[in-house]
């Protein structure tokens, strides 16, 4: 649509876009600044947007088994990865090697080792447990998840008779049935096999919940490459799956980018599966849903750090593959 | 691709979607209609359809029904029109637009219990909006059954409008050019551009969210966990959180699983044309 060239117009337009992005923000900024109070001025009937005393003591309490004096080391620590992991993005685009997945799956791996083994070089608090259960779970759901999902997507792009669709309907029409109807079941299944509050009854459960997304997202990706690719590759005297792994899979890099981010915040952001199959092997969500219950206000503070703490990785996923989830959230404006 | 090679290669998603969603509905049909506690997990009593009946005649299942029900016809008309209003307005601008953009999906893409606990904080007592409203309107706002289905409206309008915001926006940037230059020649209005060529052109953009919008806020669970603060005082259970209270609070998982399949049935009303749509789609498409 052509633009308003009334400067008033584009100022109003200005000014109402940035009270979107105040209210869009004001909660997790809120938190932020909760988050840095002592629990006395968390308290306080008259907030103070600055001015009080800031601390990271509720994120020592938090994530360490020790007080906040000691906290310093751990929070320069962190900053240094949080810096090292932004370096690599801005470099990435920089130098060819480092783009490569091959690379970027290296860096996460070496990510995830680091979180796994500070444990034993620090006490860490409960937290930090339900922390590495989020990402286990959520690794763990992502790899399965997209793994089968490609070699399914594809089949179901490349197959044009009618049992394709039939599975193509079948798994939107389970998709959007309420989870309750699984979860209950999973519960009940879960309990007489022994996997009740484990990690691997988490993952594939959440495989399963998730998968119908996944093959519908992939299949559309996969349509957009043309046929004549991968024939060009049998003719050469490939067979489908080396083809397939060989030639479509490195096409198809963006569009599985882009469902590998949506199954990722599918398994990060899920509440209702953890709290009802997990006793003690919490994920984040569940362990931040005890903090709001009751009314002790001594809560306040430690559950907005918990929040900002939660959120960080997400931020991190929106400020690196904004493009991406932009692509799949209009994915159905595209594909109508 | 032939048969062979189609089946081999769907068959891991396949089965695992038989094993893990089509066994369990079958598990969930089965429970509803016996009488499970947690201690009798292992020897379920068949009772009929006394789930069904206890369910349907349940003053907490109907109360829940009605704010489910008030949710969606709130929630999904406010967010597809703020929504397309900003659409309209990031359609606009050109600087920051990717600032906007990243900023605004913020509510949508966070984790929806922690969304729903920074919301809820900032009412809650010493929270800026609740400070606020009181020194700027002189209103002291207590959680009350009335103002926690407020809280829980206002912020699933927050974290959907974005959705729909990105899809508009998207759906906008594929407007043809030609049609809407011929207009401006002809000396159309802007509201005639935007009721004669805009919403036609966005047209099976808005039923598509409104059918994602109706499904998801169906579902809307762990939202009212936060804001009820898993008081059931507040009165304000959605159908899934009431659900989640027979399974965990009241342990009746036979009857929990009765009211999910009621649920399940009343998706259909949505579902079934939803599906009958796309696999017209799929079948001229293939």
């Amino acid at each position: 649509m052509e633009k308003v060239k009334n400067p008033i117009g584009r100022a109003l337009i200005f000014l109402a876009l940035v009270l979107l992005v105040v209210y869009s923000i004001m909660p997790f900024a809120w938190s932020l600044i909760t988050s840095l109070k002592y629990p006395v001025e968390a308290n306080n009937p008259t907030p103070k947007l600055w001015g009080f005393k800031a601390n990271l003591d509720n994120y020592a309490d938090l994530w360490l088994y020790m007080k906040g004096s000691e906290f310093v080391p751990y929070a320069i620590g962190i900053l240094v990865i949080m810096v090292a992991i932004v370096a690599f993005a801005i470099l990435s685009t920089k130098f060819e090697w480092m783009s490569k997945p091959k690379t970027n799956m290296i860096a996460v791996a070496g990510l995830l080792l680091v979180f796994l083994l500070l444990p034993k070089f620090a006490s860490m608090s409960k937290f930090y447990g339900y922390f590495i259960n989020s990402v286990i779970v959520t690794v763990g759901t992502l790899v399965i998840s997209i793994s089968i999902g490609c070699v399914g997507g594809y089949a179901l792009a490349r197959y044009n008779k009618i049992w394709g669709v039939i599975i193509l309907i079948a798994a939107l029409g389970f998709r959007a049935l309420p989870r309750m109807a699984f979860v209950l079941p999973y519960y009940y299944i879960g309990q007489f096999t022994h996997l009740y509050d484990t990690r691997i009854l988490l993952i594939i459960t959440m495989v399963a919940i998730n998968q119908p997304f996944t093959i519908w997202m992939l299949r559309s990706f996969f349509m957009d490459i043309p046929k004549e690719i991968e024939e060009a590759a049998m003719i050469d005297g490939a067979g489908r799956l080396e083809s397939f792994f060989k030639v479509i899979i490195p096409i198809a890099w963006p569009g599985i980018i882009t469902t590998s981010l949506f199954t990722l915040l599918l398994a990060y952001n899920e509440f209702l599966m953890p709290k009802i199959l997990t006793q003690t092997n919490w994920t984040l969500p569940v362990a931040i849903a005890s903090y709001t219950s009751g009314e002790d206000a001594a809560y306040r503070a430690i559950a907005a750090a918990a929040s900002v703490s939660i959120t960080i990785p997400i931020i991190i996923v929106i400020i690196f593959f904004q493009k991406y989830l932009v692509k799949g959230l209009a994915f159905g404006a595209v594909k109508g | 691709m032939n048969d062979k090679t189609f089946f081999t290669f769907v068959s891991p998603s396949v089965i695992i979607m038989v094993l893990l969603m089509v066994i369990p509905l079958i598990t969930a049909i089965v429970l509803g209609f016996n009488f499970v506690t947690y201690s009798n997990l292992e020897e379920p009593q068949f009772v009929g359809l006394s789930n069904y009946i206890d369910m349907l005649t349940d003053p907490g299942f109907w109360s829940s029904f009605s704010f489910t029900f008030i949710y969606i016809v709130t929630v999904v008309p406010c967010s597809l029109l703020l929504g397309f209003g900003i659409a309209m307005l990031l359609d606009q601008v050109r600087v920051f637009r990717g600032f906007f953009i990243a900023t605004a999906l913020i509510p949508h893409i966070i984790t929806p219990v922690v969304g729903a606990l920074m919301y809820r904080t900032m009412f809650d007592r010493s929270g800026l909006y609740w400070y606020l409203l009181r020194a700027v309107f002189d209103y002291d706002f207590v959680m009350t059954t009335t103002s926690v289905r407020f809280l829980i409206i206002t912020q699933g309008i927050w974290q959907v409008t974005p959705f729909a915001m990105i899809t508009l926006f998207a759906g906008l940037q594929t407007l043809p050019k030609q049609l809407m230059e011929a207009a401006t020649v002809d000396g159309a209005t802007a509201v005639q551009k935007l009721w004669h060529i805009i919403l036609p052109h966005l047209k099976s953009l808005f039923l598509f969210i409104t059918l994602m919008g109706i499904m998801d806020a169906y579902r809307v669970l762990d939202q009212v966990l936060v804001m009820t603060k898993q008081n059931p005082l507040f009165n304000a259970d959605t159908l899934m959180y009431y659900n989640y209270r027979v399974a965990t609070m009241f342990g009746r998982l036979g009857k929990a699983n009765a009211m999910s399949i009621l649920t399940v049935l009343g998706i259909f009303v949505v579902l079934i044309p939803f599906l009958r749509v796309t696999y017209k789609q799929q079948m001229e498409s293939r």
